[in-house]
């Protein structure tokens, strides 16, 4: 097989030989997954920061007896700017709080009835009257919605506590058993649980596209340009020429698709980082044995192995990479489609049967190794279909480069 | 050294091609029946106008195509059973084979040469000697898309030729070439012949074959419809060049087709 080695060797060398295909295989597309994900992460982490940080506007309106005090002693009156009116006041500003809501000038507007007190004073029997409490708030309006909920849970929850304590004596009345629960989980699979939903679906994706970017010109733009055809007016077997094809792409797409991952991780790392929330989130890093990476490292070469076969078969039925690039899109299709299919699998158990096809049975393997549930059993059902589909691809491929119709349009 | 027997090659058209060359046939009849050889140390032309079946004969010599009917060998070599021993023999060169842009000549010569088997000795040598003649050491380490249309067909001329081959089939050498670049191409077809080497060349300019081949072959809608030396077809045909001959056997035979 020295035809299948020389080709080799050259279709690394067009790579590694030229700096400009280096920088836009392997490091423009990690550093733009990096910098856009951690941008992101900032982003989202200063809106969150801006959030909190901002000082809630609220009017209350008709407050009760002991609500001020209330608003002290819970703090509130510090995270809030509270302006405390009569009904007639409110009454006259109105319009203004309400449009200064909708406009996102103010965020809330608590509005207890007139006589709240001494409803709640003459309650004593169920059907009695009760009073209302009327919010206004804002939902399309980050501010006033953090506000609105911030207020439910340190005051108006508070207040209404404290009410039926008065009332009953002690809200020990009301508490008829405890609660307590256990969290049983696999530490590994909490702490990676965003991480090991998404990484199966960005592993499959990438690895598509990483097969895509340096097959459809190695195969498909060869033929358009007809350098392909020199190599078939030489001694060596066609054979030979497809294996050499492969090999190298395999290599090369392979490198693009962990360079992608990796950076990948790093950036969601990163993006968790940012956001202050590692290891609640699932934005933990992922931690498997030996064995399941080397399990990982399989999968992930008959993955490469497979979409290169897949990608250099349609390829070399097309007359040019345009032509190639509208046979490949259905089944990037499926791809993403199979990649997402995991994403939303639920804690049932998985039949082997669903290993065994080729991309989604890949995508459950990874998700399983994240989690280090990946039986020995599933591994080889996801392998066998993978490396079948593979196979035959190869065999088409070969085929193909066999048939003058495919490769001289005869 | 090249014996076509009776080659026949028959294309079938799906519908878009039927719709192209508007004809309700399924198929389409591109070399009908000839039969020629050539000998060692000649410049063997086939002469014919576009479509009429020269490519697809010297595609079937080099085996890229498989003949409907007929055989051919190649240095009694079967071009179907055995394929890898004829392209060894043979070189091709056509203007739809072209070399990888992105590699410079030198790469691209080492290529093909470990392609052929050859051990680095082997290819230093030959290239030492192709580059001279073709005078490519000049640009041999710039990329070939940087090169201009003649410093990249004396590079595809000496890249088909890195391992020595005793046939030699070039598909239109000279076309598109500028004066300069063609006369060097003709007077290495010259010297190849010289030492000995069968060289079969396809070409529509009539000077050129006058000039290059001493037996020639006319294909007129896939048939053969003469062949011989100049002055034998010149005799045949009562012509009074190798243009006139031509136009007598095309209006004889070109309107059957």
């Amino acid at each position: 097989m020295s035809g299948t080695s020389v080709i080799l060797k050259k279709e690394l060398k067009r790579v590694f030989g030229d700096r400009k295909l280096i920088f836009s295989l392997f490091i423009m597309p990690a550093l733009i997954v990096i910098v856009l994900y951690g941008l992101m992460g900032f982003m989202l982490k200063s809106m969150i920061d801006d959030v909190e940080k901002h000082e809630s506007i609220v009017a209350v309106v008709n407050a009760p007896e002991g609500f001020k005090e209330l608003a002290s002693l819970t703090g509130y009156d510090q995270t809030a700017d509270i302006t405390y009116l009569t009904e007639d006041e409110f009454k006259a500003v109105e319009d203004i709080y309400r449009n200064d809501i909708l406009e996102g000038n103010g965020d809330l507007a608590v509005i207890f009835d007139a006589d709240f007190d001494a409803v709640v004073a003459n309650f004593k029997n169920v059907g009695d009257a009760i009073p209302n409490v009327k919010i206004w708030r804002n939902s399309s309006e980050d501010y006033s919605s953090e506000a609105y909920s911030v207020f439910n849970k340190l005051m108006l929850e508070t207040y209404k506590d404290q009410l039926i304590a008065n009332r009953i004596g002690s809200l020990e009345m009301l508490n008829v058993f405890n609660e307590s629960s256990e969290n049983i989980v696999k530490e590994a699979k909490a702490n990676t649980q965003f991480v090991s939903m998404m990484l199966p679906y960005l592993i499959v994706l990438l690895l598509f596209a990483g097969a895509m970017s340096v097959g459809v010109d190695a195969i498909a733009g060869e033929k358009e340009r007809g350098t392909l055809a020199s190599m078939l007016i030489t001694p060596v077997k066609r054979i030979e020429i497809v294996m050499g094809k492969l090999l190298s792409l395999c290599i090369l797409s392979g490198l693009s698709a962990i360079v992608h991952c990796v950076s990948m991780v790093v950036a969601m790392g990163f993006m968790g980082g940012i956001m202050g929330e590692v290891g609640e989130s699932g934005f933990g890093n992922i931690s498997i044995s030996v064995l399941s990476a080397l399990e990982l490292l399989a999968i992930m070469l008959a993955m490469v192995y497979l979409f290169v076969s897949l990608i250099g078969t349609l390829c070399i039925y097309a007359k040019d990479t345009k032509i190639a690039g509208t046979y490949i899109s259905p089944f990037y299709i499926v791809v993403i489609v199979a990649g997402m299919m995991t994403m939303f699998t639920t804690g049932k158990e998985v039949p082997m049967s669903k290993y065994l096809i080729p991309v989604y049975g890949n995508a459950l393997a990874i998700k399983d190794i994240c989690a280090n549930e990946l039986t020995g059993g599933n591994f080889l059902a996801c392998m066998s279909g993978t490396l079948l589909l593979a196979i035959i691809c190869t065999v088409a491929m070969v085929k193909a480069f066999n048939s003058e119709k495919v490769m001289f349009n005869a | 050294m090249i014996t076509i027997n009776n080659l026949t090659k028959i294309y079938k058209l799906n519908k878009k091609k039927m719709m192209e060359l508007k004809t309700t046939d399924t198929q389409k009849v591109a070399v009908n029946g000839v039969s020629l050889s050539t000998k060692e140390g000649e410049i063997f032309g086939l002469l014919g106008p576009n479509g009429a079946g020269k490519t697809t004969t010297l595609r079937c010599v080099a085996t890229l195509l498989s003949p409907t009917e007929g055989n051919i060998t190649v240095c009694g070599h079967d071009t179907i059973k055995e394929g890898e021993k004829v392209r060894d023999n043979i070189c091709f060169l056509t203007n739809e084979i072209k070399l990888d842009p992105h590699f410079s000549p030198d790469y691209m010569f080492n290529f093909f040469g470990q392609l052929h088997g050859m051990s680095k000795d082997e290819i230093e040598k030959r290239k030492e000697e192709l580059f001279t003649t073709f005078g490519i050491n000049e640009f041999k380490d710039k990329k070939i898309e940087d090169l201009s249309t003649g410093m990249k067909q004396k590079t595809a001329i000496a890249v088909s030729l890195v391992h020595n081959p005793k046939v030699v089939i070039f598909d239109e050498p000279t076309s598109g070439l500028d004066i300069v670049t063609a006369r060097s191409v003709t007077d290495y077809l010259l010297k190849l012949r010289n030492e000995g080497k069968t060289v079969i060349i396809s070409t529509h300019i009539m000077s050129e074959a006058e000039k290059l081949c001493d037996r020639i072959a006319i294909i007129i809608g896939g048939k053969k419809v003469c062949e011989g030396t100049l002055d034998e077809i010149l005799e045949e045909t009562k012509g009074f060049d190798l243009e006139d001959a031509f136009f007598k056997l095309y209006s004889e035979h070109g309107t059957d087709f």
